[in-house]
């Protein structure tokens, strides 16, 4: 009996993300741009919070939603950044990270057998989060419309079973955002079929040509809307594991009945460090913006002259070069380019339909690591001629 | 100032070793733009000069500077109040940066030299001698934590995953 695990379980394969991180672990001298998170540490102002609220004994539990003067600082937040209004009391509830409110949010909604949309290439862990919450992931490949979710394609996987679609704008991988006309065409399908439109928005500080549209300030869809956003990448938190969920109360009242159950409650320094940063952190949010915006525009320009077709992304901090004409496969290129040349990707296969032809690469590092890892890959570009 | 010619600045400071090529790429503008506009800010002496951060506890003994800072209060003279005095006191070599600042005194020097003796002689021969300078109270640097924004000694960034979702 011992040996028999959980058979939705054991029918999901590992991450491939996980496979090649055993792989870089052991290799030297390596550059890695397959990281996936920011390389400043956290501003200095939110770290020195949260040791004030060790020193002042903040040790307990909280809430199971969260330290209430955390959720109205972040609700205040929201209204202002985004213009998304929630109400801190009903509204909201903090999370260990976007990861579990990915989670607790598709255990509260679906049933056996329901459907959810995902435009992929996309983040690894919406499909298996699905899966283990019984429902089926439709997946669709985006190649053909630049990455950006098609809503004719998204109409036509539309069964009477579709209880959600999971957008993410900025898209960890492709870095790219999906246009206001396109989010509004995405919600007259959600409200005409009665489905959620889960928008993870953990990028949304990291927008740099023009202002970030949120799903939840456009007219007349927070009803249908399901808000993730957290501080990992925004505010260099990667570690605090700290997000939160904004949705309708009978969502978020779902949601919190097994986040008390599961966690209890997310970790309270990380939510005295969260007041401060949502409070008195623009300045280092943009000083962090102003940086990666260079990187991307010196590192997408230069890999499109080295034979790497990229295009820009608008926001997070990756870019998705298209390597379908050197013959190799993702994983090939990844392996060679690490065995050869020792910089690390991702393999595009890893994020799902239309994966396949690119690699993920992750620009918040160093410009002179930036410059080697180039001068590497056009190395071993030169070498495949 | 506009905004592009700001940003170059911004880049610049915070790396003046920084090459036109890298400026460019990363601001979306040409090699050639990138010059003219250093150029220019260079001539119109918005840039004075390009300079180096050093911990000089990392030198070999001895070779590196001593720092002091030094309150000095003076009497403001008729017609040039504190003009005149300051820019006798900036000429010196020794001196590295000085301000006229509000509060308890007048100017705040901060002097360089190789020794404590060449900055003790410093004061007393030539700082606190210039007429109209009433007192003076020299604070040694004993040790760097910041300068120019930039934190000193700080130890290396802590390790990332090196491949993460």
């Amino acid at each position: 009996m011992k040996s028999d695990f959980s058979h939705i379980l054991d029918t999901i394969p590992p991450s491939g993300i996980r496979k090649f991180f055993d792989l870089v672990i052991g290799a030297k001298d390596v550059i890695s741009l397959g990281v996936g998170e920011p390389d400043f540490r956290t501003p200095w102002a939110i770290r020195e919070d949260a040791i004030f609220s060790l020193e002042q004994g903040k040790t307990s539990y909280t809430s199971n939603s969260g330290l209430l003067e955390c959720r109205e600082a972040i609700v205040d937040y929201l209204a202002q950044r985004f213009d998304a209004h929630y109400d801190p009391t009903t509204e909201i509830l903090l999370t260990f990270g976007v990861s579990e409110a990915v989670d607790i949010v598709l255990r509260s909604i679906l049933n056996p057998g329901d459907e959810v949309i995902v435009p992929e290439p996309s983040y690894v862990c919406y499909t298996p989060l699905v899966q283990l919450a019984g429902g089926k992931v439709i997946p669709l490949d985006t190649t053909s419309t630049q990455f950006i979710p098609d809503p004719d394609q998204i109409a036509r996987a539309i069964t009477p079973k579709t209880k959600a679609i999971i957008l993410c704008s900025p898209s960890n991988p492709t870095g790219r955002t999906i246009p206001k006309d396109t989010l509004i065409q995405i919600g007259k399908l959600a409200q005409a079929h009665d489905f959620w439109i889960i928008t993870d928005e953990v990028y949304a500080e990291l927008t740099y040509d023009g202002p970030f549209q949120s799903v939840a300030a456009l007219p007349n869809l927070k009803p249908s809307t399901i808000l993730l956003n957290g501080f990992s990448k925004a505010f260099a938190m990667t570690g605090w594991r700290l997000g939160y969920v904004c949705g309708p109360p009978e969502l978020i009242a779902r949601a919190t009945k097994i986040h008390q159950y599961s966690a209890l409650c997310a970790p309270i320094t990380a939510q005295y460090a969260a007041i401060e940063a949502v409070k008195n952190c623009a300045k280092d949010v943009q000083a962090m913006r102003d940086s990666y915006k260079g990187r991307r525009n010196l590192f997408v320009k230069r890999l499109n002259e080295i034979g790497l077709p990229t295009a820009l992304p608008e926001g997070a901090f990756y870019c998705f070069p298209n390597i379908r004409h050197t013959g190799l496969s993702s994983e090939e290129f990844a392996l060679r380019l690490l065995k050869e040349q020792r910089v690390a990707v991702v393999p595009g296969y890893v994020f799902g339909l239309g994966g396949e032809g690119h690699i993920r690469c992750c620009y918040a590092t160093g410009l002179e690591e930036l410059k080697e890892a180039l001068t590497r890959i056009k190395k071993f570009m030169k070498s495949l001629q | 100032m506009n905004p592009i010619d700001a940003q170059v600045l911004a880049l610049v400071t915070a790396n003046a070793r920084m090459s036109s090529d890298d400026i460019a790429d990363q601001l979306q503008i040409s090699v050639a733009q990138v010059e003219i506009l250093l150029k220019s800010l260079e001539t119109q002496g918005v840039i004075v000069q390009y300079t180096t951060v050093v911990d000089e506890k990392k030198l070999p003994q001895r070779s590196g500077k001593i720092k002091a800072l030094i309150e000095v209060s003076v009497r403001p003279e008729k017609r040039t109040g504190f003009e005149a005095i300051a820019k006798k006191i900036a000429q010196f070599n020794n001196v590295v940066d000085h301000y006229l600042v509000s509060g308890g005194y007048d100017f705040l020097v901060i002097v360089e030299g190789d020794s404590l003796e060449e900055i003790s002689s410093f004061v007393s021969d030539k700082l606190a001698s210039i007429d109209n300078v009433r007192s003076t109270a020299t604070h040694f640097i004993m040790k760097k934590y910041k300068e120019k924004g930039i934190l000193i000694g700080q130890p290396p960034k802590e390790e990332r995953l090196a491949v993460s979702p």
